[in-house]
C-alpha cells in the first residue's frame, strides 16, 4: 500500500501536479498511515528521488525542485504538529540573496527541501548586506551561511560571498561557521565557489538539503 | 570583404562565405568603452549607439544590439525602479506585479513606439540603422509570453501562479503579455531591428518537464510566434539547454535560428536541427572571466570545429559578463575568425 502510494506521488511531483501530490498525502492521512510516516516515508524520499533524478536525467528540472519543495514545505508545516514527539532539529542555516541581488526562487526552493531534513533555515531575504549575514548567524546560532546570487556580478561582486568569508577571518569566526553559495553563476563555472570564498556549492537546491546537512555535521564534530 | 549581414544570410542559405558568422553581445562594456557609469550610459540611447558601433568596428565581429538591459521590457509596463551596479546589468528594482489583484491593473501600452521609456532605445536603432542598416545585423531582444510573467512579478511568484495560482488570473496574465509581446515585435521591427532573440526559459526542459513544455509552453510559443511571424526569430531559453526541444519547436513553429546553450551539445543540436536552420553555438563566457587565453582559444576550436561541417552554423557568446578580460575577447574573436573560415567557393557552408 504505502509503496502504491509512494508511487503515485512521486508521479504528481514530477507531473508538477500539486492538486495530485496534495490529494495522495490527504488519502495516505485518512487511510491511517502516520504525520510521521508521511514525512519521513513520503515526502522526505520523494525529495530523494528528485536528487536521483537530477544526476540521472535532465527532465527533473526547476518547476519540478520548485513542487517537490513547496509541497514538501507545505505537508511538514501541517504534520510536524501533529507528530507524537516533536522532530529533533539537525542544525540551522542562515539564507539569504548577495547584495544588489533580488531574485529569490533559489533561496525558497533550498528552504522548502531543508525543511525536510528538519533543518532550520533563517529567511534573510533579498540583498542582504554581508554584515548582516554574519550577525544573523551568530544571533540563531546558525551552523552554516547560504548565500543564493543569481548574477555573476552579484556572485562575484567584493560584496557578497567574499566580503563574508573576510568577515569571519576578522572576527576568528571560521571555525564556527561554513558557507554555501548556489545559483545559475555557479553551475557555469564549478569552481567559482572556490574562488569566491565559499565552502561549498549547490547545483540545485534539492542538493543543497544533503550538502548543508554535511555542513552541519562538519561544524558540530 | 564580407559584411555580417551577408556572412549571416550566407549561413541561413547553405551559400558561400569567407567564414561562419561571429556574434559578439557586448552590452555593459559600452559603459566602460566611453568612459561612463553605467546609469548615465543607459540614459542615452545615443551612447548606446555609438559604443555599439565603435565596439563592432574595433573588433570586427558581425552583429550590433538595440538591447540596453533586459528590465527595459519591465519599465515599458510600467516600472519605475531600476537598480544600477558599477559591475553588472541594471536590475529591475521593483516587481509591477506585486499581488494578483495587480495583474487587472496590468495595462498594455497602446503603441510601445510612442511610450516614454522606449524613446531611448528608439533613438539608438535609428542611428543603429542609419549607420549600419542592411550591413551588419542589429539584434533585438523580445522576451516570450510564458517568460515574461517573471520580470513584472519576479521568477518565484510566476512559478506560484503557474503552478498553484488560479487559472483564470494565469490566463489573464498571459494574454497581456502575449498582447504586449506582439506589440514590442512590431516596435522593433518597425525601428530596423534584423534578428530578435525570443528568449523563453520556459520553452526549456531545463525549466519544465517536456510533457509540461508540450501542453502549456508550446501553445503560447505557437501564439507568439503566429502573431509575430517568424521572420529574424532567433530561439533562445536564456543560457538554459533546449537540444530537447528543437524538433519540436521547428515543427511546430519553423522558427529559423536556435541559440543553444553554452551546456548543450553543439554537435548534438546540428544533428537535431538537421540543416533546416540555423544553428548558434555559444561560448560558456562565465568561464571566459578565468580562462587563460590558451583555454578560450582551445574552448572555441571546440565548438566551431563540432558545428561548422555541413554549414549553417554561427558561433557566437551569451551576454558577457563586464568582468571578463579585453584579452579574452579578444582571442575569443581571433579564434572564431580563424577556426571559422570556409574553403573557397563556400564548401564548407553549402
Amino acid at each position: 500500500m504505502l509503496e502504491q502510494i509512494i508511487t503515485a506521488y512521486n508521479e504528481a511531483i514530477f507531473d508538477t501536479d500539486r492538486e495530485r501530490a496534495l490529494s495522495i498525502v490527504s488519502q495516505a492521512a485518512e487511510q491511517g498511515f502516520s504525520p510521521e510516516d508521511i514525512v519521513f516515508k513520503l515526502v522526505v524520499p520523494a525529495i530523494e528521488q528528485m536528487l536521483a533524478s537530477v544526476s540521472s536525467n535532465m527532465d527533473a528540472n526547476l518547476a519540478q525542485h520548485f513542487l517537490t519543495s513547496q509541497i514538501a514545505a507545505e505537508i511538514i508545516d501541517q504534520m510536524i504538529p501533529r507528530f507524537k514527539t516533536a522532530p529533533e532539529i539537525v542544525g540551522t542555516i542562515v539564507i539569504g540573496t548577495s547584495p544588489g541581488d533580488f531574485h529569490g526562487l533559489g533561496k525558497r526552493i533550498v528552504i522548502g527541501c531543508l525543511k525536510a531534513r528538519m533543518i532550520e533555515a533563517v529567511d534573510l531575504g533579498l540583498n542582504v548586506p554581508p554584515e548582516r549575514f554574519v550577525d544573523a548567524a551568530l544571533e540563531h546560532g546558525a551552523q552554516v551561511i547560504g548565500i543564493s546570487s543569481m548574477m555573476v556580478h552579484t556572485a562575484r561582486g567584493d560584496n557578497g560571498c567574499r566580503a563574508v568569508r573576510r568577515l569571519l577571518q576578522e572576527r576568528g569566526l571560521e571555525d564556527r561557521f561554513r558557507i554555501i553559495v548556489g545559483g545559475a553563476p555557479y553551475r557555469f563555472d564549478e569552481q567559482l565557489y572556490r574562488t569566491v570564498g565559499a565552502d561549498s556549492w549547490a547545483e540545485n537546491a534539492v542538493a543543497a538539503g544533503q550538502i548543508i546537512t554535511d555542513l552541519i555535521r562538519e561544524v558540530k564534530s | 570583404m564580407m559584411t555580417g549581414m551577408e556572412r549571416l544570410k550566407a549561413a541561413i542559405n547553405g551559400t558561400a562565405a569567407d567564414r561562419i558568422p561571429v556574434f559578439c553581445n557586448l552590452l555593459d562594456q559600452g559603459a566602460s568603452h566611453l568612459g561612463l557609469p553605467l546609469k548615465e550610459y543607459y540614459a542615452n540611447g545615443e551612447n548606446v549607439a555609438t559604443a555599439q558601433l565603435q565596439m563592432r568596428e574595433k573588433y570586427g565581429y558581425d552583429n550590433l544590439w538595440s538591447l540596453f538591459y533586459v528590465g527595459k521590457e519591465a519599465e515599458l509596463l510600467g516600472c519605475k525602479r531600476i537598480i544600477y551596479a558599477n559591475d553588472g546589468p541594471p536590475n529591475v528594482g521593483e516587481m509591477i506585479i506585486q499581488k494578483l489583484d495587480d495583474i487587472a491593473k496590468l495595462q498594455v501600452p497602446d503603441d510601445i513606439s510612442d511610450h516614454p521609456a522606449f524613446q531611448e532605445e528608439l533613438k539608438c536603432l535609428r542611428i543603429l540603422r542609419r549607420e549600419a542598416g542592411g550591413t551588419y545585423p542589429i539584434c533585438a531582444y523580445v522576451t516570450a509570453t510564458m517568460t515574461l510573467p517573471a520580470l513584472l512579478m519576479g521568477m518565484e511568484h510566476w512559478m506560484d501562479l503557474l503552478f498553484c495560482g488560479p487559472a483564470d488570473l494565469r490566463e489573464e496574465l498571459l494574454k497581456k503579455c502575449h498582447a504586449f509581446f506582439v506589440k514590442e515585435v512590431q516596435a522593433y521591427r518597425d525601428a530596423g531591428a534584423d534578428l530578435l532573440l525570443y528568449s523563453n526559459p520556459f520553452g526549456s526542459t531545463e525549466f519544465v518537464p517536456m510533457r509540461y513544455l508540450l501542453e502549456h509552453s508550446m501553445p503560447w510559443i505557437e501564439k507568439d510566434i503566429a502573431a509575430a511571424g517568424t521572420a529574424g526569430m532567433v530561439y533562445y531559453c536564456g543560457s538554459a539547454r533546449f537540444n530537447k526541444v528543437i524538433d519540436a519547436v521547428f515543427q511546430r513553429t519553423g522558427i529559423g535560428a536556435y541559440y543553444l546553450s553554452p551546456l548543450d551539445d553543439v554537435a548534438e543540436g546540428k544533428q537535431i536541427i538537421a540543416g533546416r536552420a540555423l544553428c548558434c553555438g555559444t561560448i560558456n563566457d562565465i568561464r571566459m572571466i578565468d580562462w587563460r587565453p590558451d583555454k578560450v582559444r582551445q574552448e572555441v576550436k571546440r565548438i566551431v570545429l563540432a558545428g561548422k561541417p555541413g554549414g549553417k552554423f554561427l558561433f557566437g557568446s551569451l551576454l558577457m559578463p563586464m568582468a571578463i578580460p579585453e584579452e579574452n575577447i579578444r582571442v575569443m574573436l581571433e579564434a572564431a575568425y580563424l577556426y571559422g573560415r570556409l574553403e573557397e567557393g563556400g564548401g564548407a557552408n553549402g
